[in-house]
């Protein structure tokens, strides 16, 4: 059961294996409280969606599952969007059109028909949890290199005294600016990609050389 | 009596979509009145903030009037609304001026502040559905810092061209957003250097 929530964090992580939802991860991950908005609406819409999905997927007939799908989706989508309008308008402004196109977000719809659609409701809030935890942290690490690399700052929420940004000293007066824009962005994708991919090689070949080591150890 | 698949399958997915929509109309119930008093204490502060920029003494916002009723014949689709600035003595110190700007996500909406010759002293850009990072950054008060003293005795920017070397690069990315905002802010010039004081006295 752990595994269906430990997977969507590292194994089959959205945006650096299955390569889901990576139009929003680009464009939002310009500051890292972008990346914490972005993540907390899509863990909630993701969740919200497989819990509705498993349980009606019984009532949800063959030929109208995607409609049903989405219908499910843009409702959960639209309370967010209502919700960060009221009471985050800041964080609202911030992220602005990327909020509604949490709709076409393919992660959402892919785990509705790949998985809460044949699986039980615990499994789906679990399957939910750890797709949408393992974006978020996608996004987050995204952001981060963006940031402190394109602007010289780290920008969170504001809180009493705490402006909500954090300059880094030497980086702030000359930062990479391209990292900020769109090439940066595919850039650090990318780099992040062939790192995520060449760990789990690595993970990979440590496993089968320990297969092989224990397989021989018991013919000899 | 057995009812048709096809009738089945359409009154579920009606089922489901009716839920939906009692589901958002509770949701927006909720929601609706803070979002609209959000917007208005956004307005309120924003106008605020444009009439400090006025280096004007005793000044006060007068009442707001819709671009048609000021009686300005350059009244553009660019201009929604006119806040007379009003000084102490009860003269017009300058505008501030409702706009909407085409940026890359669509329609923007802006403050301006302008001197009764039609000069800038102050921009804000308000609601937008601008790139996070890219025409975002027009949000920043430091971005509107080009287009200050310009639409008088100079010319609004409208091109990359016009700007000195290093404000052409911090465009870079978002120059429609740039050239959205630079043409509402033309339009406000001419709307304000065209406006007769019927807007002032109504507003009196």
């Amino acid at each position: 059961m752990i595994r269906e929530f430990t997977k969507g964090l590292f194994k089959e992580n959205p945006i650096f294996v299955i390569v889901l939802g990576l139009c929003p991860a680009l464009a939002v991950s310009t500051q890292v409280v972008n990346a914490l908005g972005m993540g907390a609406g899509v863990i909630f819409v993701l969740l919200g969606s497989n819990i509705f999905v498993s349980l009606l997927k019984d009532f949800i007939p063959e030929k109208v599952r995607i409609p049903s799908y989405i219908v499910i989706i843009a409702s959960f989508v639209t309370i967010v969007d209502l919700v960060m309008q009221a009471y985050a308008p800041g964080l609202s402004r911030n992220l602005g059109v990327f909020v509604q196109l949490i709709v076409v977000n393919c992660i959402i719809l892919g785990r509705a028909e790949a998985y809460a659609s044949k699986h039980t409701v615990g499994s789906s809030v679990l399957d939910a949890l750890g797709m949408g935890i393992g974006f978020t942290l996608g996004l987050l690490l995204i952001a981060f290199v963006r940031e402190v690399f394109g602007a010289g700052t780290i920008t969170l929420f504001a809180m009493g005294n705490f402006g909500g940004v954090i300059e880094i000293p030497g980086l702030s007066d000359s930062p990479a600016r391209v990292i900020g824009l769109a090439t940066g962005a595919l850039l650090v994708v990318g780099y992040l990609m062939a790192l995520f991919h060449w760990m789990q090689a690595r993970r990979a070949g440590e496993r089968g050389s320990t297969a092989r080591d224990g397989a021989g150890g018991a013919a000899a | 009596m057995k009812l048709p698949r096809l009738v089945v399958v359409g009154g579920k997915l009606a089922i489901i979509c009716t839920v939906a929509a009692v589901v958002l109309g509770l949701v927006n119930a909720v929601t609706g009145p803070v979002i609209v008093a959000n917007r208005e204490k956004a307005l309120m502060a924003g106008l605020a903030q444009i009439a400090d920029g006025a280096n004007l003494i005793n000044v006060r916002i007068g009442e707001g009037v819709t671009a048609e009723a000021s009686g300005a014949v350059a009244a553009s689709d660019e201009v929604n609304a006119a806040y007379p600035l009003i000084t102490g003595s009860g003269e017009a110190g300058g505008y501030i001026l409702q706009l909407t700007g085409t940026g890359y996500g669509g329609e923007m909406s802006l403050l301006a502040g302008f001197y009764p010759g039609g000069e800038v002293f102050a921009a804000q850009l308000m609601e937008n559905q601008e790139t996070p990072g890219l025409g975002k950054k027009a949000e920043d008060p430091a971005y509107m810092g080009k287009f200050l003293g310009t639409g008088g005795e100079r010319p609004v920017p409208t091109g990359r061209t016009e700007l000195p070397p290093a404000e052409a690069d911090a465009i870079t990315g978002a120059t429609i957003t740039f050239l959205g905002v630079a043409r509402a802010l033309e339009s406000g010039s001419g709307f304000v250097r065209d406006i007769d004081d019927a807007l002032l006295r109504s507003a009196q």
